[in-house]
């Protein structure tokens, strides 16, 4: 009876305690003012390529023949392109594709990259052949490696989200990879199996947990990068296809016309590096918080 | 350090082995025959087979590997239909101007990201450190290309001081090799000149906050010298590391970069090649940039040893 | 008239800047160094006295984190008010300091002779082979074995022991006529740490030269020091002189301190004693005693009213309210016990 109580006991106390890390990281969070400002511009840009297709009036397909490289006026406020199209709804339209194209590399790489990792890093045999074929990935300059994919995939989307995703993987198998193998020599890993947990249980409910704030900071990184090769890759013309929006692919339709219609790159690459900044201070900001070790070197 | 050099050499076999693997698939994955691709459109279904023939394609495909492998090993990157000329030739006739610019980039990376990161350490917490940081951080956020259409638009179309695009051989003459190259130069380096900044910072900082500089104050060393001799050869290693993986940037980010220009560079090459589905030329770039930017890694590697003691002496 | 002492420092405060605030690390000390004397600064660690040894050579960066108030005498000069460059002349040559961890302290990618050498050179103009002349036999002083060959030698090719013994000769090498001794051999193991404290104790007999010895464990101190300086929580509570304090300590604190130093041939089956709590944070200063929320004899005056360190006769000096009435308890108990 008693042994149960005191268990309670520690459980409240617990729950107390993870409760005031929360609050306090919260708190820290906030603290920095820069990281905050990465939040809002994400947040932004998140309810941008959601609400914003609901509010604007052009059809950002439509073309007009007449209005072909209009300036930006009262009725297109960002101007048109050469098409004729309004730049203002092509670009929350592209908010959409490069948010997205961002999103879901993140979200695969850190999947599948935290799946190669905990299991690299918990049965030996493994860990060698994978963390060789990573280190092989990793050798490829990225954007390099982005465009072989490419060029044998066919330009599409969902290709542009498959091969950056590959091109990804590594770099978050390497930190998780890294963190498990931290956690792994911990004594209660040891009593664990000791106990007969399946392995299963031990990595995915025990291990894995540990493993996600190093995890998430380079997420938020990937992140970033994804919509910069994203766009970069339009750029070039070997992201997503034309006639749908991108970012990068708006650019590429500005280069030919430079010399008479500026709003065509102007206004792109804003939400271009407005977005990547965002997801850079958010990223630095919880990798002060998160990561120990440049903690350290601050103080 | 003789086996110093061997173990570092050692240990990109494995790491080359599955660069040239993941090369070789890449054509594999294409959909459709690789030699009517390669052909084109216009090939006769005799040519075809002709080719298939010639590069084996209809052995099993490990035996395709290890045919094409020896002939990489050999410098025989295979053959462009398209170009009508080997692989190794156009890379080799397209490789000045991207050297060029990545070295001019690098320079800056090094003469100008070194020198800020320093300042800013050295005034940590300062106005200076802090607008420092700023600039550095939006110039991480501000990827090459756009860099460069900006560029272009200030000083090409509004100031028209530099031509919108070309590019001149060293062999024309400094200033005009120069005055085409420096707009290219600045929208690639403008994010390793960032990089390297905040690496310098971070990593001096790190030192600077070590016992030993606590040690060398205690004795009566100058803060200069504190800095320049007893800091920065420490904080040097990190430094080195982004330094490397700027090279590799630096020539990947010169494919976008040279397109904006029109720089007839590496960059170019594959981007035309991606268009006219040209894969032998694709799989050559790839590996050739690949084992140039391994190599690159292996030579910061040893100067790692150079530097460090530690890593040179501990290799007996 | 009474002789200068060669080291005086004088309500020596130092604060610094964190994230959360203002601290004050150093609150207010005040003691005094004789040429040729040992002393001990002894407390746990947090309590102050490593701040206290290396604003003795302004080592933190005072452009942003620290602010010094108080004075540092050395023979007579005030430290606190030179400028920069004359106190980089005066570190290493006239006062010098060893840290607590000799791996972390010396340079990885320098030779230990180029660190010897290198504040020869710079405090006595030599030449460099002068200098590295030098560095052979500060090593040898120091018990190196072949310093001919160990002098080109890298750091982390060396033992602990050894490495300790190359940051002495490094700091002994211009003759200071201070050392400042930062828990010099925490990180070594037992018989490495007695040859290192002969070392010092040779080195003080043979040049004369002044040690500030610092550290947590007062069985070292009562193996080397003359006269002993006890901290806590940045302030100074009591000071006598070795034989003094060990004879008759009043705080409660030092008494403390000295049941838990494991005594070899006392009672095996008794535990050794621990102080009880943890000290209070530098944020969040108790306003009376520092020491009451971990003294046994606390009570509401010590909580309400802070202590000033009091002189005592024969130059004993403590910081506490009931330092009698505690030594007349503690008597009657043992009278209790013995009866």
């Amino acid at each position: 009876m008693e042994a149960l109580e005191k268990r309670e006991e520690l459980i409240v106390i617990k729950s107390n305690l993870k409760k005031q890390q929360r609050q306090l990281f919260i708190r820290r969070f906030f603290a920095n003012k820069l990281a905050v400002v990465g939040l809002a511009i994400i947040i932004f840009l998140i309810l941008l390529s959601i609400l914003g297709p609901l509010v604007i009036s052009h059809d950002p397909y439509g073309m007009k023949v007449d209005d072909r490289l209009g300036a930006p006026s009262s009725i297109h406020l960002l101007g048109t392109d050469e098409f004729g199209r309004d730049l203002l709804s092509r670009i929350i339209y592209g908010a959409q594709v490069s948010m997205g194209v961002g999103f879901a590399v993140a979200a695969i790489a850190s999947i599948v990259g935290m799946a190669v990792g905990l299991y690299a890093s918990y049965y030996r045999v493994l860990d060698n052949v994978l963390m060789r074929i990573c280190d092989g990935i990793m050798a490829f300059p990225a954007i390099l490696l982005a465009i072989a994919l490419m060029a044998a995939l066919g330009a599409s989307t969902n290709n542009v989200i498959l091969s950056l995703s590959i091109v990804y993987i590594p770099y978050i198998a390497r930190v998780v990879r890294s963190a498990a193998l931290v956690v792994r020599e911990e004594t209660y890993i040891e009593a664990m199996k000791a106990q007969g947990a399946s392995s299963w249980r031990i990595i995915w409910l025990h291990i894995a947990p540990n493993t996600l704030s190093p995890l998430i900071v380079q997420a938020t990184f990937i992140f970033a990068n994804a919509i910069i090769v994203e766009a970069a890759l339009s750029f070039l013309g070997a992201g997503v296809p034309a006639p749908d929006p991108s970012w990068g692919n708006i650019l590429y339709d500005g280069k030919k016309v430079i010399f008479t219609a500026w709003w065509m790159v102007v206004y792109p690459g804003i939400c271009i590096v407005l977005s990547v900044l965002g997801f850079n201070l958010f990223g630095d900001g919880l990798r002060d918080l998160l990561d120990p070790h440049t903690n350290q070197a601050k103080k | 350090m003789k086996a110093f050099i061997l173990k570092r050499v050692l240990a990109l076999l494995p790491i080359l082995f599955i660069v040239s693997i993941v090369v070789f698939l890449v054509i594999h994955l294409t959909p459709g025959d690789p030699a009517t691709v390669m052909l084109g459109d216009t090939a006769t279904e005799e040519q075809v087979k002709a080719l298939r023939e010639q590069l084996g394609l209809n052995n099993p495909i490990h035996e395709q590997y290890v045919h094409w492998i020896s002939g990489v090993f050999q410098g025989d990157f295979g053959y462009s239909y398209f170009m009508k000329q080997p692989v190794m030739d156009t890379i080799i006739s397209h490789l000045g101007p991207t050297v060029s610019l990545a070295i001019l980039a690098e320079i800056m990376a090094i003469l100008i990201g070194i020198p800020l990161g320093i300042i800013a350490a050295t005034r940590r917490g300062s106005a200076t450190d802090q607008s420092l940081m700023g600039v550095a951080l939006l110039g991480i956020s501000v990827p090459s290309f756009l860099l460069g259409l900006f560029l272009v638009l200030v000083f090409a179309v509004q100031l028209r001081w530099l031509p919108v695009g070309g590019y001149e051989p060293l062999s024309e003459g400094l200033l005009l090799h120069l005055k085409y190259l420096i707009m290219p130069a600045i929208a690639l380096g403008s994010m390793q000149i960032a990089l390297t900044a905040r690496m310098t910072r971070s990593s001096l900082l790190e030192v600077l906050n070590t016992n030993f500089i606590k040690a060398a104050r205690s004795k009566g060393v100058k803060e200069r010298h504190v800095i320049y001799r007893h800091a920065l050869r420490n904080a040097f290693l990190p430094i080195l590391t982004v330094l490397g993986q700027t090279f590799g940037v630096l020539i990947t980010g010169a494919a976008v970069v040279e397109t904006i220009f029109n720089i007839p560079g590496i960059g170019q090459l594959i981007i035309n090649s991606v268009g006219r589905r040209d894969y032998s030329v694709i799989q050559g770039v790839v590996l050739f940039v690949t084992f140039t930017y391994v190599f690159i890694n292996l030579v910061i590697d040893l100067l790692y040893g150079v530097i460090d003691p530690r890593v040179r002496l501990d290799q007996k | 008239m009474l002789q200068q002492p060669l080291l005086e420092i004088k309500e020596l405060k130092t604060h610094f800047n964190t994230e959360r605030g203002r601290v004050t690390a150093v609150d207010g000390i005040s003691f005094h160094l004789e040429e040729g004397e040992i002393l001990g600064v002894v407390g746990e660690s947090g309590c102050g006295k490593s701040v206290t040894s290396q604003s003795i050579l302004r080592l933190f960066d005072e452009k942003y984190t620290v602010k010094y108030d108080g004075e540092i005498l050395l023979n007579g000069l005030d430290l606190l008010k030179l400028p920069m460059s004359k106190m980089q002349k005066l570190r290493g040559n006239d006062v010098s300091m060893i840290f607590q961890d000799p791996l972390s302290s010396l340079n990885p990618v320098y030779t230990i002779g180029y660190q010897i050498a290198e504040s020869v050179m710079l405090h006595q103009k030599l030449s460099k082979k002068a200098a590295y002349e030098r560095a052979v036999e500060m090593l040898r002083l120091t018990g190196i074995p072949a310093p001919e060959k160990r002098v080109n030698d890298y750091p982390h090719q060396l033992s602990g022991g050894m490495r300790q013994r190359v940051m002495i000769a490094m700091a002994l090498a211009c003759k200071p006529k201070l050392l400042i001794a930062d828990e010099p051999t925490t990180a070594l193991d037992v018989t490495i740490q007695a040859q290192i404290l002969d070392l010092i104790i040779g080195l003080n007999k043979e040049f004369g030269m002044s040690v500030i010895f610092i550290t947590h464990d007062l069985g070292v101190v009562a193996e080397v020091c003359t006269r002993v300086v006890v901290m806590y929580l940045g302030q100074v509570v009591e000071e006598a002189d070795v034989e003094e304090l060990f004879a008759r300590p009043y705080h409660p604190y030092t008494k403390g301190l000295m049941k838990s130093i494991p005594q070899m041939d006392g009672d095996r089956s008794q535990n050794l004693h621990v102080i009880e709590g943890t000290m209070p944070s530098l944020h969040d200063m108790p306003k009376g005693c520092r020491f009451a929320s971990r003294c046994p004899y606390a009570d509401e005056q010590c909580k309400e009213q802070a202590p000033k360190l009091e002189t005592l006769q024969s130059m004993h000096k403590v910081r506490c309210w009931h330092y009698e009435k505690i030594v007349e308890m503690e008597e009657l108990t043992y009278a209790d016990a013995s009866r």
